[in-house]
């Protein structure tokens, strides 16, 4: 049977301890982050955050942690427990926690993060909005539904969790990529129906959105719930593919494979986005030939599936994105 | 038990032995299958990103198709489970696109409904076999293997969506290694993800996130990995040379497609499961 956290809380009784293992770090005196572990008298309904405030101000009057509004407003306080990232202010205590810094940006001290390289990349992508029409004066005449592919990610509060949780960040300065969090940032303005600014470049080199993995991570932390994957970071790609489809050569060869073809062949795919790149592995192709993996016949002889005429008038019927 | 199946892309390119395999093991498990050879991909992530509009044709067309059949529609793809689910739930909150794809579709008679249950092969063996029957079936159980469960990602997440809660709660695949008779390791790699989706325009990033994964999997005493994804399988199987050299150490775990799984406990001879056609050797403790 699952043991689900509630479980577990339920069975504690007032004046129980749970045990709270907290990372520590002083970057100016410590050589490495290092745990040193509390026992806190558990109080019904008693968040994260009261359990580091119960030790700050007590056990360990030098702990350092930031929070300000305590109700899921400001974003101040996210954190990792037991490995996920969250809002201290919004999670429940649990009976065992580890509690660690938010990843992918530099410690100032113990749980407290330096936000200094978020904020740098986000003004990198210029998340103002850069009007093509003269501001109508209040009130301007808008729309929600004309606002709606904004509003989603205008619901952040730059906690930056997604930040920590994204994966392709860990690979540190062997990517380019932003991360979730700028892009949510350049997608209040990039995805407002006032925006005139071209932004492909900022979108395809600067944020380098071809590097998201789409592992939905960022979505399962994001305390604001916003669909990070489907509403920011894909809608993203569209405009930056709308704007200059040369740009984004992996996307446009695979909706060619599929329209001529029916299916993807991921050889033609291969061959089509990296181009002569792809052929500087030959024994790797051979490899691949000889378990059957690829079929150069079919990539070459353009094998398309049964009825793909139909797959063809869907591309041409379909107006537009 | 009848099924609507799709096969998807890499199952009929370059994983043909997940195909070959989910059809025997569908055999042995009284499944009747229907395909539907002129069904087109489900659009990736390249498509439902780039032109949004035609990827909820290209699902909805399939779904279509089975619904025309009354037919439960199984997948053996994680990313087309997610892009089909996705597609209903879109044109379920939108119904002017719905509207706008079912003109679309008139013209080769068919017309999308929304009523069609979507699953995939390991939802369906807990949810349609049920675990009772499948340990009924089981005839050689496969005692002493260690195995370490990959799920992907888009059978576990986005949150909030498809029942899907929480990924670190996932353990339907350890559920079936129980039944199966083989033990499964835990390792942080379960239920992270394998940079398939990035993979084709540079492979950089799947074989050194990856790399890890496999890492951690053999360090936590694996024999061998197994998923429910060609798309995972894809990296896993085929980058773990580039990743050796990435982690610094040999790896030279096998990974087996779940059906290959099920296959060996239930009696299927290797051969029936092309177990040969892995890149990594398949070579196990059985």
């Amino acid at each position: 049977m699952h043991d689900s956290n509630e479980d577990r809380l339920n069975r504690l009784k007032e004046g129980d301890f749970i045990t709270a293992r907290i990372c520590r770090l002083d970057p100016s005196i410590d050589k490495a982050p290092y745990f040193e572990t509390y026992r806190v008298p558990y109080v019904k309904w008693m968040r994260v955050l009261d359990v580091l405030i119960h030790i700050s101000e007590g056990l360990c009057v030098e702990y350092a942690h930031r929070w300000y509004c305590g109700v899921k407003k400001c974003g101040t306080c996210a954190v990792r427990v037991n490995g996920r990232e969250t809002l201290s202010c919004w999670e429940p205590a649990q009976p065992d926690m580890v509690i660690e810094p938010l990843r992918h940006l530099p410690v100032v001290r113990d749980l407290i993060v330096d936000r200094e390289p978020y904020e740098r990349k986000v003004m990198e992508l210029r998340p103002l909005l850069m009007r093509t029409q003269p501001y109508p004066g209040l009130p301007e005449y808008i729309t929600d539904r004309e606002m709606r592919a904004a509003s989603y990610a205008m619901d952040c509060i730059n906690c930056m969790a997604c930040y920590s949780a994204c994966p392709v960040l860990d690979l540190g300065t062997e990517t380019n990529f932003s991360g979730p969090a700028p892009l949510v940032q350049l997608a209040q303005v990039a995805l407002d129906p006032r925006d005139g600014l071209d932004r492909s470049s900022l979108i395809e080199h600067t944020a380098s959105i071809s590097e998201c993995v789409s592992c939905y991570r960022c979505e399962e932390v994001c305390p604001a719930e916003i669909p990070i994957v489907s509403r920011v970071i894909e809608p993203l790609k569209a405009l930056a593919f709308a704007i200059s489809p040369a740009n984004k050569k992996h996307q446009a060869a695979f909706l060619e494979i599929v329209r001529d073809r029916g299916r993807i062949d991921p050889s033609a795919l291969v061959l089509k986005t990296q181009g002569l790149r792809a052929l500087l592995s030959p024994v790797r192709a051979l490899r691949l030939w000889m378990k059957g993996k690829i079929s150069p016949s079919k990539t070459f002889l353009g094998w398309t599936i049964p009825g793909v005429e139909q797959v063809r008038r869907l591309f041409s019927a379909v107006k537009g994105a | 038990m009848k099924f609507a199946y799709y096969p998807g892309c890499s199952a009929q390119s370059t994983c043909k032995e997940l195909n070959a395999s989910l059809l025997v093991v569908a055999e042995k498990l009284g499944l009747e299958l229907t395909e539907y050879a002129s069904a087109s991909c489900t659009g990736s992530r390249e498509i439902r990103a780039v032109r949004p509009e035609l990827f909820l044709a290209l699902n909805a067309r399939i779904m279509a198709m089975a619904e025309r059949d009354n037919l439960p529609l199984m997948t053996v793809c994680n990313t087309c489970t997610l892009n089909f689910l996705d597609t209903q739930k879109r044109l379920e909150e939108d119904p002017e696109a719905k509207d706008r794809v079912n003109e679309v579709l008139k013209a080769e008679g068919l017309r999308y409904r929304g009523k069609c249950r979507v699953t995939h092969f390991l939802w369906m063996l807990l949810d349609d076999i049920g675990a009772e029957r499948l340990r009924h079936m089981v005839v050689r159980p496969l005692k002493g293997l260690k195995l370490a469960a990959f799920y992907g990602c888009h059978i576990v997440r986005p949150p909030a969506h498809f029942q899907f809660f929480d990924s670190r709660n996932a353990r339907s695949i350890e559920t079936i290694n129980s039944i199966l008779g083989c033990e499964s390791i835990d390792y942080s790699g379960r239920t992270e993800c394998c940079g398939f989706h990035t993979a084709a325009a540079n492979e950089k990033v799947a074989i050194k996130l990856t790399g890890r994964h496999i890492k951690s999997a053999k360090d936590g005493g694996a024999q061998a990995m197994v998923t429910p994804c060609p798309l995972c399988h894809t990296v896993l199987d085929t980058f773990q040379r580039e990743m050796e050299r990435e982690v610094k150490q040999k790896l030279n775990v096998p990974v087996l497609h779940l059906p290959q799984l099920v296959g060996l406990a239930l009696g299927l001879a290797p051969e029936q499961l092309q177990l040969d056609r892995h890149m990594v050797p398949v070579a196990l403790p059985l």
